[in-house]
């Protein structure tokens, strides 16, 4: 029987004896059952109910590449202290087949709350550990016997989970009740009839009103947003002036425009979805020629067809947003899993050498961010710039501040208006400058008419071959990019400021590191935290960072630890890094990555 | 004036059917008094990619096969715009069919002049999917057969640089077609390749103007599918206009309007706060 973890936000709460009864602040719930289950439904019901209390709230999904049945996981992390990933051990666990049971059972620990549909079936005691309380519930036959519709085993089953985290009724009934509001009077007053019922059922098993095993903490309930990653930077896009999108449908990356496509319309702007990649990246470059600020978003398969399309916006210097939300490879890979293997191919794909640029964010929230500065900055360099999401933060959703918006500024860069052009001598769209940016006139300027060539061009944009030019040319683009590091979004840190040992991290991972570093600390390591946010230019801030220190754990999620390479590539000591990997398709847990570390310190201690 | 690129000299063999295309483009632009600024011409890969350095407006130059999806998204960015995407036959059959069918289906207000000539001109003469009889157990393509199956094509022409006065009524059709925003136009122009694949001759002899038979209803697809199998059944081609109808268009489907661009909106995030504010309640728990 596995013992609670000695470390961890999550441990020592009490929970491994049912006499302590202490309130819980952090807490990981696990719905599961056959996909149309409704595991989502409850997970949504305790988001609502979580956030009342002030919860901040990480919720996953993990279903099976089909539409309906197979193995359809929902789980949700509720904690008082934001987090951004799940925790180590599962405290309740509700689950509709016995499959829930067998994945959930090594994440389960003394005090967790097991609850089974016995419809069909009892439970293996074989999957239930030690010291796990387990209540069984036919909720299916109850449902179709005294409710007449499976449909209302969602609200019978909240109604136990509600008794088990020691939530008042009334409060689960007011939770329930918004929720269903949007339904006809009838349906909306059997599902409420369903919660009762569950109750009532709970009373049956001893789990009375206010006695609860698992009895949940309150806190001032403050508005917050629950988004995931794609849908916060579509909306930073949205914000930026992001007007066009094109695009392919591709796990996991269709959220961004599944967002888009009601609301672009709304706001004069255009979607299209595109018979394929290679369509998708060519429309987005057509509308960005135009002058519209255009995105496209795909995941490794579709954007090994655009780099073609990538390459074309470097050499012909025309802005487009792409996001990468990252997933297993290569090829069809796992496409439902996490994964950051595609630096690499965002960093160094693509024939030839042209200007572009990479950015990471470091968590769900800062993708509107970084997305709303990707537009800005793809605008002011007319060069491409990819987002480098992945899986995890692209399709888990968490609780973030409301975006400040009063503050966002749009960065029209060196476009020229109808008047400056009339008043220019000669307009060259090429024009060699000090920046190595242009000014570029839109079709339809009056007297601004030139040549967007992906091949080599003078500064006209006519076709040139002459190695002065090439040299020129070259030059100018390659400017753009040495000469704006500082325009580029900067690292976020964490941990103890100097400390000699560093980790650093992108994307899904970053959350992780946090909470895992945090655990470190309490046990006396100091650990400084970097999560660089722009990865191509590699900044001197992520150099300096590694240079000035002893070592620096570099976490990522592949096999050949790209980000290390990528970094020791532009010239900072190999020796100086730890790399830390994984690519079995699970993210990190904090408290994997805590004994990894701690194992490395060990392992570094003795050898020194 | 605002000094501008000065257009290039012509790279084309001289007898190059691509004259006699540029020239037709020309002279419509000229017929319909588009201001050179109005109007971006994209072309692809190949001898006829350069159709755009000669004609002083807004060019761009796509990649192989890609000039449909990024002339459509030109038009989408502003449907103020003329658009004209151009081409060869391997562009536009080979490497890029795949983008013809579906800018069919789309339907947007465009034009797309394919320079059918038979072979890779700059590659030095690999057959192309027109190539008749070059390759074994490959068939040639017929695009405007091809586009005549599709439901919501609205345009389908094919004309002969052996022909001038009829080409240059085509384009001014097909130019016509797209400023009243009836949607996609396609027109064939077979264009003869005199170094690789000269074949004017020939061509003279299949051709067959559909333009000249009173009796041919343009807006009947059911009877123009029927007389096209009936000719190619007997080794002609037609050409002339093939075939205009009504569909509903890609700017109709997108709400897209020449008075309101996208690419000219005030993107100004004072201005849309309130609706943004919006969108971000909708997320609020």
């Amino acid at each position: 029987m596995r013992t609670p973890a000695p470390v961890g936000s999550d441990a020592g709460e009490g929970l491994a004896s049912p006499a302590v009864q202490e309130t819980v602040s952090d807490i990981n719930v696990m719905v599961a059952g056959r996909g149309g289950d409704g595991s989502l439904t409850i997970v949504t019901l305790l988001s609502r109910l979580l956030s009342k209390r002030g919860f901040h709230m990480c919720s996953t999904r993990d279903v099976a590449s089909r539409i309906k049945g197979g193995h359809a996981a929902a789980m949700l992390r509720g904690s008082l202290q934001p987090r951004w990933s799940l925790g180590d051990h599962l405290d309740v666990v509700v689950g509709f087949d016995e499959q829930t049971l067998i994945e959930a059972a090594p994440l389960l620990r003394p005090g967790s709350v097991v609850i089974y549909d016995s419809s069909l079936g009892e439970p293996n005691p074989a999957d239930i550990p030690e010291g796990v309380r387990l209540y069984t519930v036919p909720f299916g036959r109850m449902a179709v016997r005294d409710l007449r519709r499976e449909l209302f085993k969602n609200s019978f089953s909240f109604g136990l989970i509600a008794r088990v985290l020691n939530v008042e009724d009334s409060e689960a009934i007011a939770i329930l009740s918004a929720h269903v509001q949007r339904f006809s009077e009838d349906m909306a007053q059997a599902n409420i009839d369903a919660l009762k019922e569950g109750f009532g059922f709970a009373t049956e098993l001893g789990l009375e009103e206010g006695a609860g095993p698992l009895p949940i903490q309150k806190s001032e309930h403050k508005k917050r947003l629950l988004m995931s990653g794609n849908h916060a930077a579509a909306f930073g896009f949205l914000a930026a002036g992001g007007r066009f999108y094109a695009g392919y449908p591709i796990t996991p990356a269709t959220d961004v425009m599944d967002w888009l496509r009601p609301r672009l319309p709304e706001f004069g702007g255009v979607l299209v979805q595109a018979e394929d990649e290679l369509a998708a990246i060519n429309l987005a470059t057509g509308a960005s020629m135009a002058g519209v600020r255009a995105m496209t978003a795909t995941s490794g398969p579709g954007l090994t067809l655009m780099l073609e399309g990538v390459g074309n916006l470097g050499a012909t210097e025309l802005p487009l947003v792409i996001i990468d939300t990252q997933r297993s490879g290569p090829s069809t890979g796992m496409p439902t899993k996490p994964e950051q293997s595609d630096f690499d191919t965002l960093i160094y794909g693509g024939h030839g050498e042209f200007p572009h640029i990479v950015l990471a964010p470091c968590d769900q929230e800062d993708c509107f961010d970084i997305s709303f500065q990707a537009t800005n900055l793809s605008q002011r360099l007319q060069c491409p710039v990819f987002l480098a999401l992945d899986q995890g933060i692209g399709q888990n959703s968490v609780t973030m501040e409301p975006f400040e918006l009063e503050s966002l500024e749009i960065d029209k860069g060196k476009r020229l208006s109808e008047e400056e052009v009339a008043a220019m001598e000669a307009y060259k769209r090429y024009e060699i400058t000090d920046d190595g940016i242009s000014p570029w006139a839109i079709p339809g300027t009056p007297g601004g008419m030139n040549l967007t060539t992906g091949n080599e061009h003078d500064e006209w944009g006519l076709v040139s071959t002459r190695a002065a030019n090439r040299e020129l040319m070259m030059d100018k683009r390659s400017r753009k990019i040495d000469l704006a590091h500082d325009l580029m979004p900067k690292a976020r840190r964490g941990g103890v400021e100097g400390a000699s040992i560093g980790i650093l991290s992108v994307g899904m991972v970053c959350g992780v590191v946090r909470e895992a570093v945090e655990r470190l600390m309490q046990q006396g390591l100091d650990i400084e935290i970097l999560e660089p946010r722009t990865i191509w230019p590699v900044l001197d801030e992520t150099k300096n960072f590694i240079s000035s220190r002893d070592r620096t754990y570099i976490v990522e999620m592949n096999h050949e630890g790209q980000l290390a390479g990528i970094i020791t590539g532009q010239g900072v000591a190999a020796e100086k890094i730890h790399s830390i990997r994984k690519v079995n398709g699970t993210p990190f847990g904090p408290g994997e990555l805590v004994k990894e570390v701690q194992q490395r310190e060990g392992a570094h201690d003795r050898n020194v | 004036m605002t000094v501008t690129f000065k257009p290039a000299s012509p790279i084309w063999c001289s007898g190059c059917g691509h004259y006699g295309a540029e020239s037709a483009l020309k002279q419509s632009l000229g017929n319909l008094a588009i201001a050179p600024h109005d109007a971006m011409v994209l072309a692809g890969i190949g001898c006829s990619g350069f159709i755009q350095n000669y004609i002083g407006s807004y060019g761009y130059h796509a990649l192989h096969g890609r000039v449909l999806p990024t002339a459509t998204g030109v038009a989408a960015g502003n449907p103020a715009l003329t658009v004209i995407a151009a081409g060869g036959d391997g562009d536009g059959y080979a490497i890029g069919c795949g983008h013809l069918m579906h800018t069919f289906r789309r339907n947007p207000s465009l034009l797309y002049i394919v320079m059918n000539n038979g072979t890779y001109g700059l590659t030095k003469g690999q057959p192309s999917p027109t190539a008749v009889g070059r390759v074994d157990h490959e068939h040639e393509l017929d695009a405007v057969y091809l586009g005549l199956t599709i439901p919501g094509t609205t345009f389908l022409a094919r004309g002969f640089v052996g022909q001038m006065n009829q080409l240059v009524d085509l384009v001014d059709s097909a130019l016509t077609h797209v400023r009243d925003k009836r949607g996609f136009a396609f027109l064939e122009v077979i264009s003869p390749c005199v170094t690789y694949n000269d074949n004017f001759a020939s061509w003279r002899g299949m051709l067959t103007n559909v333009d000249a038979d009173d009796s041919y209803d343009c807006e009947n697809r059911t009877t123009v599918i029927g007389n096209y199998a009936e000719l190619i059944a007997g080794g002609k081609v037609p050409s002339g206009l093939i075939y205009q109808g009504s569909a509903s268009t890609f700017e109709e489907a997108t709400g897209l309007s020449a008075e309101n661009p996208p690419a000219l909106q005030d993107l100004s995030v004072t201005k849309h706060i309130d609706a943004y504010r919006r969108q971000m309640d909708m997320h609020a728990i």
